[in-house]
């Protein structure tokens, strides 16, 4: 082996196929871009300007009419003001706290859902069905049920805990600064497993039935097999998944502003309705726009793993 | 006990366990869809008391006849959201396919230069909340005469829908074999004709997919309709009924017969398409 090696040491590689100019390639591939255009068009005239308009007015102080004539350059006067308010750091434990439990919770039951649906059975696609429907609902629809049902004098959800004995009275879970994070988490999670659920459910598709078989005839528990062969096979896009999770999460804004508006006494304020507060309700146009560079580059950074995990392997299909 | 899929889900107590919670998650699912339901049911008076009406001793359909009355005034301005939630959604939809399926074929099928830093430049979009966007864009509608219009909306739920159609369409292209549009080339077809007789009628079920998404989204989006919009006769419904209902005392059972009514289009459409849907997302998303 290390001698036929050997033999060829000294012959040179041949050289590499010329790539052809950057120049050459584009006019080469210039009816490519038809295709394209009309996407790209469109987003970079809805993308790229409110990204460099939101970057220029995080720099400078403005009047609350947005009369930006009269705006002024205060450098980094806005991101001073932001990291050293307390209400900064609370609102940032709310956010944390919102996403991780939310994700958490979401994927879990998605994942629970998509094992318990990947066996056939009589009515499994209805079920599928009845399952997505929180997903497909309007969050606005959702938040106003919701709302209801955690009504503090007629609503079902307390009503129905005193009948079963858990509690004595209603609970107030809206405006009860304990509860009130947790009450809406429930709601979040309720509107977005069946997304985790119908990713979990594709990528179980892609474990191969042989190999499971191959490990039941080994003799592996169930509780095997799925650690050690469905699992694995789960990985990239359980990985898609939660990334997406995690953006839309960070990004809410429907539910809290609907339900409790950030309330009470702010308990429920997570980024993004911090934002819409600070910009639309108290006209601090500056200071919300420095808050959304900061997202942007929380939002860069998951998007940097998002991408990497979404395109794997994508390079390797050949094209024409 | 062995049935021929039980390497798939473990013996019979994890086939149990499996009931148990799907009957659980379905619970938890549909209770909200059933008291939105129940309560739409209810006389104002009857909604209001303690300990609830489990099922409405006196079960009504005027909310329904109220909001659904053309002569009334609530039912005019709810046929009217109604009908500007449709117009938004059908045209965001045929214009998300039109601009989707050419930058998905190429995606899938081109290799040019940019074609990855445009790939990831369009999947970023998603990354982005609405609200962040709201300011700049209001004023770029304002530069393009657009506030006010069902124009504004439409292009801005055009960029929601156009990553993830892009993304679930290339993943069909992705799978259509080369080799069937080299064929047809050869067999005297143009490129055009290749991608209209062969690749186009193969990726239908990625389309049909990508309108839902696109329909769904559209039908649904709040923020923007809440902040472009200040007419209210070109109110969607999910702006409208909230001015419907919230300014003095809630009437909670007109409140959720209008989201159940609402929420009627796109529950329907999905059920019947959901197949398509559920093809689409795993084509793409497992694919990779």
């Amino acid at each position: 082996m290390s001698t036929g090696q050997a033999i060829f040491r000294d012959v040179p590689d041949p050289p590499a196929p010329k790539r052809p100019s950057l120049g050459s390639r584009l006019v080469k591939s210039r009816t490519d871009y038809l295709y394209v255009a009309p996407a790209i068009l469109v987003m970079l005239v809805v993308i790229a300007y409110p990204i460099y308009y939101t970057i220029e007015l995080s720099f400078f102080n403005t009047p609350a009419s947005l009369a930006l004539s009269e705006k002024q350059f205060n450098g980094l006067d806005n991101y001073v003001t932001i990291l050293t308010s307390s209400i900064f750091w609370k609102v940032t434990w709310q956010t944390i706290i919102w996403t991780v439990v939310s994700t958490l919770f979401a994927f879990l039951l998605g994942l629970g859902a998509a094992l318990a649906l990947h066996r056939e059975f009589a009515g499994r696609a209805l079920l599928r069905g009845l399952l997505l429907i929180p997903w497909v609902v309007s969050a606005v629809a959702a938040s106003y049920v919701w709302k209801w049902l955690y009504h503090s004098d007629f609503g079902a959800i307390g009503a129905l805990m005193v009948q079963l004995g858990v509690t004595d009275q209603p609970i107030n879970f809206l405006d009860n600064t304990t509860t009130s994070l947790y009450s809406l988490i429930v709601v979040n999670v309720w509107k977005e497993f069946s997304f985790a659920m119908i990713m979990l459910m594709a990528g179980l598709q892609t474990v191969p039935d042989t190999l499971l078989r191959a490990a039941q005839v080994d003799g592996a528990s169930p509780w095997q097999r799925f650690w050690h062969v469905t699992w694995p096979h789960l990985s990239s896009v359980s990985t898609v998944t939660v990334l997406l999770l995690v953006v839309q999460n960070f990004n809410s804004f429907i539910i809290p502003f609907i339900m409790t508006g950030g309330g009470p006494v702010g308990s429920t304020q997570i980024w993004i309705t911090h934002i819409y507060e600070l910009a639309f309700l108290r006209q601090r146009w500056g200071v919300g726009a420095a808050y959304a560079v900061l997202l942007f580059i929380i939002m860069m950074t998951l998007g940097y793993f998002y991408v990497r995990a979404l395109t794997r392997g994508d390079d390797q299909r050949a094209g024409a | 006990m062995s049935s021929i899929t039980e390497y798939r889900s473990g013996g019979m107590g994890w086939r149990w366990a499996g009931r148990i919670f799907l009957v659980f998650l379905l619970g938890f699912t549909i209770m909200p869809m059933a008291w939105m339901l129940i309560t739409s049911l209810k006389t104002g008076f009857a909604a209001m008391q303690y300990p609830p009406q489990w099922w409405p001793t006196e079960p009504t359909l005027d909310n329904y006849w109220r909001l659904l009355d053309p002569s009334g005034s609530v039912g005019q301005d709810f046929l009217r959201y109604f009908w500007n939630s449709m117009w938004v959604s059908v045209v965001t939809t045929v214009l998300a396919v039109a601009v989707a399926v050419p930058a998905a074929y190429a995606f899938s099928r081109f290799r040019f230069p940019g074609r990855t830093f445009l790939f990831f430049a369009v999947l970023l979009r998603n990354m982005f909340p609405a609200v962040v966007f709201l300011v700049p864009l209001f004023i770029l509608m304002r530069v393009l005469g657009l506030v006010n219009t069902h124009g504004s909306l439409i292009l801005t739920y055009l960029t929601f829908g156009l990553p993830l159609a892009i993304w679930l369409l290339k993943g069909f292209y992705d799978n259509i074999p080369i080799q069937l549009e080299q064929a047809a080339r050869i067999d005297g077809a143009t490129r055009f004709q290749a991608f209209f007789l062969i690749v186009m009628p193969l990726s239908t079920p990625g389309i049909i997919a990508t309108s839902i998404y696109s329909f769904i989204g559209a039908w649904n989006e709040y923020i923007y309709a809440y902040t472009f919009l200040t007419r209210h006769d070109q109110m969607t419904l999910p702006v409208g009924i909230q001015r419907f209902f919230s300014e003095n005392a809630t009437d909670w059972p007109g409140l959720m017969a209008a989201t159940f009514l609402m929420s009627i289009p796109v529950v329907v459409l999905f059920l019947v398409l959901q197949r398509y849907f559920v093809r689409a997302l795993t084509e793409g998303a497992v694919k990779h």
